[in-house]
C-alpha cells in the first residue's frame, strides 16, 4: 500500500506518510488541498453571512432551552479550541451550556489549571466524568498490545460516549463541539487514526488482549449516537468555530489575557498520553506524523507558511531532553516496564483492517452525509 | 558522575530522580571504591548527628571521601545532616564532626522562638544569599526551601556564611569553604527552587 | 520567615483515591499517580496519601504504588495505612518516602512509636488520630482501623502520650467534618494544641480557603490538611484537581498569618 517513492505536495506539508494520498500531476499539491478547495472553502462562511447563519442557530438553541436548566452541552479539555469556545458560548453567545469535563486519568497540570481558572471566573458549575482508571489501564493496554497505531481510542471513545450520554441524561438537543476548519480542515488519514466509534473494533481488541471486565467504562456505538440520537432524537452537533474567523494565535493570546490561561508547547497537552502518543509513538513508531496535519491546515487557512511548516517538521516533534521520563511515566503509570512498552514499540506494526471492523458501514453513512451536504469535508475513505 | 553517598540516611532516590529528570548521570556510592571517579559528591542527611557520624564512620567510605574532598578538592554538598557532619561537633551529639568547616552545630535556643511549635524548625522558610555564591545563582530573598532540622551551623568563620535564614534568630542556611557546601534545607523536596539549586552544583 | 503548610490529602481504596464523607460512601475520584503528579507540578507544600484499606484489612502496604508516587514528589511525602512494624517503616523510607503515619498501631501498640522514632528519627514519625464526639455527652473520642471502631480513649491525653513517646507530629482528624466542606473542627483542634508542642497538622472539614485561613490565624505555625477542598469544585462536586497559586497563597498568608 505504501508508496515507495517519497512525494510532499507542493502547497501544504502532507506527504507520501499518508499511503494514500494522490497528487495533481501538473502541479503536484494533493488531495487534502483539493478537498478543502473544493468542499470546504466554498461554502465557510466566517463573514458576515457566517455571523448571519450562526445567530440562526443560537436563536434556536436559546428558544429551545427555554425553562431548561441547559440549553446546549459542550465538553472541555483545556485546551484551546474548547476553551475559546466555552468563552464564546457564555460570553458573546449569551448560552448556559452543560460543560463536562472527562478524565482519562492523563490530565496535565496545565488542563487541570486551564480548566479551573475559566470555570472560576465564568462562574461555571462543572460537571465530570473520572473513568475508572483499572478500567481505562487495561483497555488502552489491550490497544499498545494489538499494535495498531490508533490507541488513542481509550481516551477518545469516552469523551464521545459520556458527551451523548451527558446530552441524553438531561435532553439537550444541541452539542457544542469545538472542531473548526480553521486548524482541522486537513482529515487524518484512516490508516492513522482509526474511528473512534467503530464498537466491533473495539470489541474484537479487547477480546483478544484486554483482561479486566469494563463494568463502568462508557461505551457507544455508532447506531446509538449517529443515527438514534441524532436523526431520530435530533440531537445536533454545532460547530460555532466555523462561522466565526478564528485564527489560533489571537485566541490564545486572548485566553491568556482574559482568563490567565496557559499555553502549550505543544497540541494536545492537554493530555500527557496524547502528548507522548502524538509526539513520538506515531511518528517513531508508524513515521505518522501529526503535526503535518495540522501544519497543513493552518497553511491552506493562511495562519502558517509553508516554509516555516518545514522548518518545524524537521525538529522531533517530542521533546529529546524529557523523552525518556515521559516514556518511564507512561510505562509505570499503565503498569507495566519501560522494557515491556519498548516491546510495544518494536512489535510488528498492525492495522484497523488487522481486526474486526464496521468500517464499510461508517463508509457508507460518511457518503450519505457528504451527499446530503450534512458533512462537507469527505472523510477520508481509506 | 555526580556521585551520592548511601551510608544508610536520607532520601537518596529523591537525588537520583531529580538528576535523572535534568538528564545528569548520578552514581551511588556503598564502598571506597565508587568514589574514586567522582566529579562532585553529595552527602545528604536525615536524622541524628551520632548516628550520621557512626553510620559514615562504619561505611568504610570515610578515608576514600577524605582523599576526593581534601585532597583532590572534588566539590562536596552536604545536606541537612549532611551539612551538621561537617562541623566540629554538635550539641545534639557526643561524637566529633568531620570537621571540614571551621564551626559548631548548636541546638535552637526555643525562647527566640515566638511559636507553639518551636522545634523542630518545619515547612518552607526563605534563605537570603549574603554573597554571590554559584551554589546559589539565581536565587534572592524570596526563594524558599524545605526545611525539617532542630539544630544550626554556626560558622565561626563569617565569610564562609553563603545565606541565612530566619527562625527566632539568623542563622546559616548554607556554608561554603573552597570546594566544600553545606545546605541546611532539602533541596531534593523543595520544588524547582530545590532543582535549581541542585542543577547549579552539577554546573560548578 | 516560616510559613504555615498546606497540605492535600489523597484517600486510596482498592488501588484507586477516592473521597469519603465522615470516612463513609467513598466517590471514585481516580487514579493516584496522576493526581500526585499534578500536585507536584502545582508544587504543593507537602502530600499525605493515606492506604485507607490496609490497617482494616490487616495487608501489607502496596510498596509499589509508594514508590511509583514518591517518585513524582519533589516535595515532603507522608505515607499512612497498614503499617505495623518498624521493618515496613523502613522499607517505606528506602522506597523515597519522607514520613509515616501510624494510626491504628499507635492505638493498640503505643511502644511502638518509641521504637519508630529510634531508628528513623522523630521528625519522621506521624501519629493521626482519627477523632469522632461521642453521641451523648458531646466528649471526643478516639476511633480505630479507618473510623469503623471506637476505642474509647481521650484524644487529648493520647496526644500528650505519643508525644512523650517521640512521635514527630500530630494529625489532628475530624471524622465528623470530615467531606463535609462546613469548616474544621476549631474545638478539638484547640484542645490539642494547648497540650503538645510538636508540629500538629489538622484535617478534616475545609469547605474554603477561608477555612484554612481561620485554623492559620487561630494557631500560625501549623500544617492545614484538606481532601475535598482539593479534589472538588463546585455544587455538582466535579473532580478537577486544585490548589492555591504562589500569588494566591500570598493574598491567604498576608490576611490570615502576617497580620496576627
Amino acid at each position: 500500500m505504501q508508496s515507495t517513492k517519497y512525494q510532499i505536495c507542493t502547497k501544504c506539508v502532507m506527504d507520501t506518510s499518508d499511503a494514500n494520498i494522490a497528487f495533481d500531476t501538473t502541479n503536484g499539491t494533493c488531495d487534502h488541498c483539493y478537498d478543502f478547495k473544493n468542499h470546504v472553502e466554498s461554502s465557510w462562511q466566517t463573514g458576515y453571512k457566517g455571523k448571519k447563519a450562526l445567530k440562526i442557530i443560537i436563536d434556536n438553541i436559546k428558544k429551545n432551552g427555554k425553562n431548561k436548566e441547559f440549553d446546549c452541552i459542550l465538553g472541555i479539555s483545556g485546551g484551546v479550541d474548547s476553551s475559546f469556545l466555552l468563552h464564546m458560548a457564555i460570553k458573546e453567545f449569551g448560552l448556559r451550556p452543560l460543560v463536562f469535563h472527562v478524565d482519562g486519568g492523563w490530565n496535565s497540570e496545565l488542563a487541570v489549571h486551564n480548566i479551573n481558572v475559566m470555570i472560576n471566573k465564568l462562574g461555571l458549575d462543572l460537571y465530570t466524568e473520572v473513568i475508572n482508571w483499572e478500567e481505562m489501564k487495561d483497555l488502552q493496554l489491550a490497544f499498545f498490545k494489538s499494535g495498531v497505531p490508533h490507541l488513542d481510542i481509550p481516551q477518545d471513545h469516552a469523551f464521545i460516549a459520556t458527551l451523548y450520554h451527558f446530552a441524553e441524561k438531561h435532553k439537550i438537543k444541541y452539542i457544542l463541539n469545538g472542531g473548526n476548519f480553521s486548524t482541522e480542515c486537513v482529515q487524518h488519514p484512516m490508516q492513522w487514526i482509526y474511528y473512534g466509534t467503530d464498537m466491533v473494533q473495539i470489541k474484537d481488541i479487547i477480546k483478544k488482549y484486554g483482561s479486566v471486565k469494563m463494568h463502568t467504562y462508557p461505551f457507544s456505538s455508532i447506531y446509538w449516537h449517529k443515527i438514534y440520537l441524532r436523526y431520530i432524537k435530533g440531537v445536533e452537533v454545532i460547530k460555532p468555530l466555523n462561522y466565526i474567523p478564528y485564527i489560533k494565535n489571537d485566541a490564545i493570546e486572548f485566553l491568556k489575557k482574559e482568563y490567565n490561561w496557559k499555553p502549550y508547547s505543544i497540541k494536545h497537552g492537554e493530555s500527557i498520553f496524547t502528548r507522548f502518543y502524538e509526539s513520538y509513538w506515531l511518528p517513531e513508531r508508524f513515521g505518522y506524523d501529526t503535526r503535518r496535519i495540522y501544519f497543513s491546515s493552518l497553511i491552506l487557512t493562511g495562519q502558517m507558511t509553508r516554509e516555516n511548516a518545514l522548518k518545524e517538521l524537521m525538529k522531533p516533534a517530542y521533546n529529546p531532553d524529557t523523552i525518556n521520563d515521559e516514556f518511564n511515566y507512561i510505562a509505570t503509570k499503565l503498569g507495566i516496564t519501560p522494557e515491556e512498552l519498548r516491546q510495544y514499540f518494536n512489535m510488528p506494526k498492525k492495522y484497523y483492517w488487522d481486526y474486526k471492523n464496521q468500517q464499510n458501514i461508517f463508509r457508507m453513512g460518511a457518503r450519505v452525509l457528504n451527499l446530503l451536504g450534512v458533512e462537507k469535508v469527505k472523510k477520508r475513505q481509506k | 558522575m555526580i556521585t551520592i553517598i548511601d551510608y544508610g540516611l536520607g532520601n537518596i532516590r529523591a537525588f537520583v530522580n531529580v538528576y535523572e529528570r535534568l538528564n545528569i548521570k548520578t552514581k551511588i556510592a556503598r564502598v571506597g571504591e565508587d568514589i574514586k571517579d567522582a566529579t562532585k559528591i553529595i552527602l545528604p542527611g536525615v536524622g541524628a548527628f551520632d548516628y550520621a557520624m557512626s553510620q559514615l564512620n562504619a561505611s568504610g567510605m570515610r578515608d576514600e571521601l577524605e582523599k576526593q574532598v581534601l585532597e583532590n578538592k572534588v566539590p562536596v554538598v552536604g545536606i541537612c545532616v549532611g551539612m551538621q557532619i561537617l562541623a566540629k561537633s554538635s550539641d545534639e551529639g557526643k561524637l566529633p564532626g568531620l570537621g571540614w568547616i571551621d564551626g559548631d552545630v548548636k541546638l535552637f535556643d526555643t525562647d527566640k522562638i515566638p511559636y507553639k511549635t518551636r522545634l523542630p524548625h518545619m515547612g518552607w522558610n526563605s534563605i537570603s544569599p549574603v554573597k554571590d555564591n554559584l551554589l546559589l545563582d539565581g536565587f534572592d530573598n524570596e526563594s524558599r526551601f524545605y526545611f525539617l532540622h532542630s539544630y544550626y551551623f554556626v560558622c565561626n568563620k563569617q565569610e564562609e556564611v553563603i545565606s541565612t535564614t530566619e527562625y527566632g534568630i539568623t542563622y546559616a542556611s548554607a556554608v561554603n569553604c573552597d570546594n566544600i557546601y553545606g545546605i541546611q534545607f532539602h533541596p531534593e523536596k523543595s520544588h524547582s527552587n530545590g532543582i535549581q539549586l541542585l542543577h547549579n552544583f552539577a554546573k560548578i | 520567615m516560616l510559613y504555615p503548610r498546606i497540605i492535600p490529602c489523597l484517600l486510596v481504596h482498592n488501588k484507586g483515591l477516592v473521597k469519603t464523607t465522615k470516612f463513609k460512601d467513598p466517590k471514585y475520584v481516580g487514579d493516584p499517580i496522576n493526581a500526585v503528579k499534578i500536585f507536584n507540578e502545582k508544587e504543593v507544600d507537602e502530600l499525605i496519601v493515606v492506604d485507607i484499606d490496609a490497617s482494616r484489612e490487616g495487608r501489607e502496604p502496596d510498596y509499589k504504588m509508594i514508590e511509583n508516587l514518591a517518585i513524582e514528589c519533589r516535595m515532603p511525602f507522608c505515607y499512612g495505612g497498614g503499617i505495623k512494624t518498624v521493618e515496613q517503616a523502613q522499607k517505606i523510607f528506602s522506597l523515597g518516602v519522607e514520613k509515616i503515619a501510624i494510626s491504628s498501631i499507635a492505638i493498640e501498640n503505643p511502644d511502638i512509636v518509641s521504637k519508630l522514632a529510634e531508628r528513623v528519627g522523630n521528625q519522621s514519625v506521624v501519629v493521626v488520630l482519627d477523632i469522632k464526639k461521642k453521641i451523648f455527652g458531646g466528649k471526643y473520642e478516639l476511633y480505630t482501623l479507618n473510623g469503623t471502631k471506637a476505642t474509647g480513649i481521650d484524644p487529648v491525653s493520647f496526644a500528650i502520650k505519643m508525644q512523650s513517646l517521640g512521635a514527630g507530629e500530630i494529625v489532628v482528624n475530624s471524622i465528623d467534618h470530615e467531606g463535609v466542606m462546613k469548616g474544621y473542627d476549631m474545638n478539638i483542634i484547640n484542645n490539642i494544641r494547648d497540650v503538645v508542642n510538636i508540629p500538629l497538622t489538622v484535617m478534616g472539614g475545609a469547605g474554603t480557603m477561608d477555612d484554612i485561613g481561620d485554623v492559620i490565624q487561630q494557631h500560625g505555625i501549623i500544617g492545614v490538611a484538606a481532601g475535598s477542598l482539593f479534589v472538588f469544585k463546585g455544587k455538582f462536586r466535579a473532580v478537577l484537581i486544585n490548589y492555591p497559586t504562589n500569588v494566591e497563597k500570598s493574598i491567604l498568608l498576608s490576611k490570615y498569618f502576617l497580620n496576627r
